[in-house]
């Protein structure tokens, strides 16, 4: 009779201490994150005063997206904010370290956005657990509840990134970079967008324009603005642009399998992506995507056996298409998406 | 050697890398060392003595000693 009546009661308890179990590993996740980038920023960057407290101040930054009720020239505007806030970091960061080695910095950088996801990710669950427990609300602590296994894998994949960024090994969101740095080995290499190189090379009597971001740092680069400048700036006339990228695999698909497609390959705010799918559709050239399988742990932490293995066959699949989608003669742009860490060129 | 936890989180991934000889193909598989990178020139060729470089870097798992 009693847990007839106090049913919901004795759930929202047990709901309550399930979530508040989590909040405890998010604090030790995001404290430990946060001692690891001032550890970083001190012992490698040898930072010339004591970081905590700019630090701090770095994990509580906010970007405050522009407004979206008039969504004409929204990208440019999210665009801007965004490389406004990189910019910053870059410098905030930079001016920290008395060093300007550009992997470190670039390290430095990931590192800290590491701590601020996670002290994010803390803030609201921890925001959300405050508010039901206070209003006793059943419905939101149970929803948090369910989120809780989904949230805490989310931030142990972040957390497990901390170790990949700080000893500079290439993780698994850089097997487009990987695979496009074999084309540009030992060939000119030229500065098309902020942290973006691109080289000119040959496969089999085409003309391939292939692009990464700039390794071995820890960079993503602009490919939508280097994309847009090679075929509206550098008269590069492509008959295919082949990108390569990683994504994410849903339960039950093998870590390292191969997707092709059509379309932008590409993640992230949605800003490169319409940069891409805009200068394609002007010039009306075909988007062909390889995708590599992988989970987002696997994506931010160094690359796993199965998906360094599947560049080979990326390497394959990326020449078979260019085969078959031009011919003799045709210029083609290859673009390697994701973060370049370890990875040069 | 790096090591980072796998994702069963009972298996530990061992680092390498991987160096390869651009000549004859030869390749060496060691241990991962801070500052190595894809491209990077490494050691030279065990069988024909040309530079080699890194080709890759990856993880790979190893069952934990009980």
């Amino acid at each position: 009779m009693i847990t007839f009546f106090y049913q919901t009661r004795l759930q929202s308890y047990l709901a309550l201490n399930d979530i508040s179990r989590g909040l405890n590993k998010l604090t030790v996740m995001k404290d430990k994150a946060r001692k690891e980038a001032i550890d970083y920023l001190v012992n490698v960057g040898k930072a010339s005063n004591d970081p905590t407290q700019r630090v701090d101040q770095f994990l509580d930054y906010v970007t405050i997206m522009p407004v979206d009720i008039d969504p004409a020239g929204l990208v440019g505007k999210i665009d801007h904010v965004v490389t406004t806030n990189n910019d910053r970091v870059r410098a905030e960061v930079g001016a920290l370290l008395s060093q300007n080695n550009p992997v470190t910095v670039s390290i430095s950088e990931n590192l800290l956005e590491v701590a601020t996801s996670l002290n994010q990710i803390h803030k609201i669950v921890r925001h959300f657990y405050l508010l039901g427990k206070k209003t006793n609300s059943y419905f939101t602590l149970i929803q948090l509840q369910m989120l809780m296994p989904m949230i805490i894998q989310e931030a142990d994949a972040l957390l497990n990134a901390v170790d990949s960024f700080k000893m500079g090994q290439p993780v698994g969101d850089g097997v487009g970079p990987v695979v496009v740095s074999r084309f540009m080995a030992g060939k000119e290499k030229r500065v098309v967008a902020k942290d973006t190189v691109m080289a000119i090379t040959e496969y089999k009597g085409r003309k391939l324009y292939v692009l990464k971001a700039d390794g071995p740092m820890a960079y993503v680069g602009q490919p939508g603005v280097a994309i847009k400048k090679v075929i509206e700036e550098m008269g590069a006339k492509p008959s295919a642009i082949i990108m390569i990228d990683a994504a994410l695999k849903l339960e039950g698909e093998k870590t390292g399998e191969i997707a092709e497609g059509v379309g932008a390959a590409i993640g992230g705010i949605g800003v490169e992506k319409f940069q891409i799918e805009e200068a394609a559709t002007k010039a009306k050239v075909p988007l062909y995507a390889i995708l590599v399988k992988q989970s987002i742990l696997e994506a931010i932490t160094v690359m796993r056996k199965e998906i360094a293995e599947a560049a080979d066959k990326v390497t394959q699949v990326l020449n078979r298409v260019i085969e078959e989608k031009t011919k003799e003669g045709d210029e083609v742009l290859v673009a390697g998406i994701g973060n370049t860490l370890g990875v040069a060129q | 050697m790096s090591s980072v936890p796998g994702t069963d989180k009972k298996t530990k991934l061992l680092v390498y890398t991987i160096e390869e000889c651009p000549v004859c193909g030869q390749k060496t598989k060691r241990a991962f060392a801070v500052g190595d990178y894809v491209t990077k020139e490494a050691a030279k060729c065990s069988k024909c003595s040309n530079p080699t470089r890194v080709s890759l870097v990856y993880a790979e798992g190893s069952k934990p000693s009980r």
